[in-house]
């Protein structure tokens, strides 16, 4: 799902001309964990066809979770109405609540806290109104756990498998995140997350196509066209992937919300910014190489460098 | 899941238990714990049927120490047994012997896979993807993550 917006709101995630692994959270200017964007329509319907179609990949719960989802539900219609007041609202009586929303026409009555007075789980119900993937994470035992999660775009990761594990398992994968101690820095970093002082961060990777969902079950088919890449189609085909991350303390049940929101731009559209096609090109050339492999890249980075080669090209020559 | 017994100090009563073989892997361990006259009790496990050996264990006070020692390839059932009576993990010494399996969750259809130890690659049995088996983990599915071994 190709970016259609103002090149201007990408969420272009690098600042200097290297990159490293790092905890690049910053505090939130806007405390609001969802956005609505112009493609909101489009992806709702993809995501409600994934929750449909694939609902053991693309949602998992433990029991125990589910006050905590019930703290999701309040927070995120209370930013939505508060972000989005002409597309969303809510009707309040003691505890029967009415969720009004515009966008989809829809309206959705239930008693906060009362599970059998809605259809499905509670953080089912929200993930049907946002773009966002929600991922909630319980702190006990001086650790972080998975307990429920609805997740429809990864970045290529199984919610299925990861259900139930500590964070530090869960980024088990990623290389070097152990040995340089970022994994127990960034754990420390989230068990001392505030209620009120929310975070975000941007994550990044490069993919070819422009596929949203992009989840560990499906790689054997999108993970093809990673062969398919060549110096001539890479602009068009290969895409970076933002992904804004957003991170709440719950304070009721002293969990985490992460709210992960997908953005695409394929490197044609990038290109189009002469300091972020320069950037990205320097970046791209110092990169380690556990990086490029664990990101994807390996299979056609020479093709990439040279596309971005001939814009830059392009580029001084005009 | 280790293949040796490593004695932990400091519990209120310790529960030695294994068929016999299991129960010779164990002989280390008894002998510590005699040497420091604590509580123990010796349960062998003769059939390698879980019931009366569920219902002794929850019989058992707070507190309580196992270590088990069976075969690899009966472990992770009688393991399951456990947890559900309530003994965590850190109440637990499971030791193996003998051939192990290994689990592998397909990262496409979600189903686990017995692998041998020394495989790195199989096919799904559900939807005959190639699998590569990788060191990730889950302990909820008690199965290392398998991946797409080719595109």
């Amino acid at each position: 799902m190709k970016w259609t917006g103002d090149l201007a709101h990408f969420p272009y995630p690098f600042k200097d001309s290297t990159y490293r692994y790092s905890n690049n959270s910053i505090p939130m200017k806007q405390p609001f964990c969802i956005e609505v964007t112009p493609s909101y329509k489009k992806e709702m319907l993809l995501k409600r066809k994934l929750l449909s179609d694939h609902p053991e990949r693309c949602y998992q719960s433990l029991p125990h979770s589910i006050t905590g989802q019930w703290e999701i539900v309040e927070l995120l219609i209370d930013h939505l109405i508060s972000q989005y007041p002409q597309h969303f609202s809510v009707e309040k009586e003691n505890n029967s609540w009415i969720f009004f929303n515009k966008i989809l026409d829809e309206k959705v009555e239930f008693i906060f806290g009362d599970e059998n007075s809605l259809s499905c789980e509670p953080l089912f119900f929200i993930s049907h109104h946002v773009q966002e993937d929600l991922i909630y994470m319980r702190q006990r035992d001086d650790d972080l756990y998975l307990d429920a999660g609805q997740l429809c775009f990864p970045a290529n990761w199984s919610l299925a498998f990861n259900i139930g594990m500590k964070f530090k398992n869960i980024h088990h994968p990623i290389p070097g995140f152990k040995e340089e101690g970022l994994d127990q820095r960034i754990l420390q970093f989230l068990m001392r997350l505030e209620a009120g002082t929310p975070w975000e961060r941007l994550n990044w990777s490069l993919m070819a196509g422009d596929r949203l969902d992009t989840s560990l079950e499906t790689f054997d088919q999108w993970g093809k066209l990673r062969k398919h890449v060549t110096r001539e189609n890479a602009g068009e085909l290969v895409h970076i992937r933002v992904e804004v991350q957003k991170l709440f303390r719950l304070p009721r049940t002293n969990s985490i919300l992460f709210s992960i929101h997908t953005h695409l731009l394929s490197l044609e559209q990038l290109s189009t910014n002469r300091e972020w096609l320069q950037q990205f090109y320097e970046i791209l050339s110092e990169l380690h190489a556990h990086i490029v492999e664990y990101k994807g890249i390996s299979h056609y980075k020479a093709s990439l460098m040279h596309y971005l080669e001939e814009q830059l090209e392009r580029v001084k020559a005009t | 899941m280790k293949n040796k017994a490593v004695f932990i100090n400091g519990k209120r009563k310790y529960i030695f238990c294994g068929d016999e073989q299991g129960l010779k892997l164990l002989s280390n361990v008894l002998e510590k714990g005699k040497e420091e006259g604590l509580t123990y009790d010796r349960y062998l496990l003769s059939d390698l049927k879980m019931t009366l050996l569920q219902d002794f264990l929850k019989s058992q006070k707070m507190g309580t120490f196992v270590y088990l020692a069976i075969p690899f390839l009966v472990l992770q059932q009688f393991r399951k047994a456990l947890e559900d009576i309530g003994y965590l993990e850190e109440d637990v010494q499971y030791i193996g012997y003998g051939e192990r399996k290994i689990p592998v969750f397909c990262c496409r259809c979600h189903e686990i896979n017995m692998s041998n130890q020394e495989q790195n690659r199989l096919f799904c049995n559900r939807c005959s993807l190639e699998l590569e088996v990788s060191d990730h983990y889950s302990a909820m599915h008690n199965a290392f993550l398998g991946y797409v071994a080719k595109l």
